[in-house]
């Protein structure tokens, strides 16, 4: 097979559609959700659009820090292709450049992400298409995700722990996919 | 062990006695996670003016994508007939709901297609910026809901 080139990914902006949270009007709720002061210059947009809603921002950024951040378990770069594989099929560019870099950052090799880019399924080793192929699945709606592919995870070494938290990973970007892709564009 | 099963093991249809329930206790962190989302999506201290029924028509609406009738069972059919209609995937003829039925639709089944333009929509059939971040998140909860339990159907099955 012919050499895969390597891809280096610059980071994109993303800029909501919609106004988000000044911090200057910011409630006491918001503030408390976005853990700052309004003193604070340095919250990005996307937690700003997301405190309109500090109910929903805290439970999910909990949720989501607690699946990508546990320790033990699934590696973490295996969380990171398994959210990249989701934010593919979800057309969340942002998403897929974020944690396309944060796999090769984690992984210290940039081979996963240029075969990926490249559509160069050959280049990916059995475990690691064996996860975005159970993430492709997983993702499409309704999930298409079925025994065989629970077989490829568990020959490729994972135990029912860390399948779980790969399944969770998926099931997570499907709801960070649908929030930042609708509400904003990256460039 | 006992346990008090959360909506995720309920709609995974996990057994009592389901090995998986010990896998799941590796992560309380998740199952608490969930079950706080699960709450702040449906019944928020402050619903931002979507009241709990609508909200969870809408969810029910997410749910019916997923071909599983114990996560459906989570979401009560609504009592009045346009929430109801909004629930079961049906017509609904007022715009701010038709507006809803449809944005919720399509971010269900195809995120990537979501354009500033159905924001707009949104806006203009009088949706708040604050009910239109609280819509998304609700449905995108139900969307990773939906996965959840259909992974850990999947593990339960291939035991």
């Amino acid at each position: 097979m012919t050499a895969i080139p390597q891809i280096t990914l610059k980071p994109l902006k993303w800029t909501p559609h919609l106004p988000p949270v000044e911090m200057a009007d910011a409630t006491p709720r918001q503030l408390a959700a976005m853990q700052v002061t309004p003193s604070a210059k340095k919250v990005s947009a996307y937690v700003r659009t997301l405190a309109h809603d500090p109910d929903s921002y805290v439970a999910r950024t909990t949720l989501f820090n607690a699946i990508m951040y546990a320790q033990d378990g699934l590696p973490r770069e295996d969380r990171e292709l398994g959210a990249l594989g989701a934010s593919l099929i979800n057309g969340c560019r942002y998403c897929a450049n974020v944690h396309a870099r944060q796999h090769a950052r984690l992984s210290g090799s940039t081979a996963v992400i240029s075969a990926l880019y490249a559509g160069r399924r050959d280049g990916l080793s059995e475990r690691d298409a064996a996860i975005l192929t159970f993430a492709e699945a997983l993702t499409a709606t309704p999930p298409t995700a079925d025994a065989s592919h629970i077989a490829a995870l568990r020959d490729a070494g994972m135990d029912d722990v860390q399948i779980t938290d790969l399944i969770h990973a998926i099931a997570i970007f499907g709801w960070a996919n649908r929030l930042m892709h609708p509400l904003g564009h990256s460039d | 062990m006992t346990h008090r099963p959360d909506a995720i093991s309920l709609a995974a249809g996990l057994a009592n006695d389901s090995p998986l329930h010990t896998v799941r206790s590796f992560r309380p962190e998740f199952v608490e996670g969930a079950q706080a989302c699960r709450a702040a999506v449906l019944t928020p201290e402050d619903d931002l003016g979507l009241n709990p029924e609508l909200r969870n028509a809408i969810a029910r609406r997410v749910a019916l994508g997923a071909d599983n009738p114990e996560l459906l069972s989570g979401y009560p059919m609504p009592k009045t007939a346009e929430l109801a209609a909004l629930a079961q995937g049906r017509i609904v003829t007022t715009p701010a709901l038709i507006a809803l039925a449809h944005h919720t639709d399509m971010i269900a089944a195809n995120p990537g297609k979501a354009t500033a333009a159905d924001l707009n929509t949104l806006q203009q059939v009088g949706y708040s910026t604050a009910q239109i971040v609280a819509l998304s998140e609700l449905l995108a909860y139900v969307c990773f809901q939906i996965r959840v339990a259909h992974g850990l159907k999947l593990l339960e099955r291939t035991k």
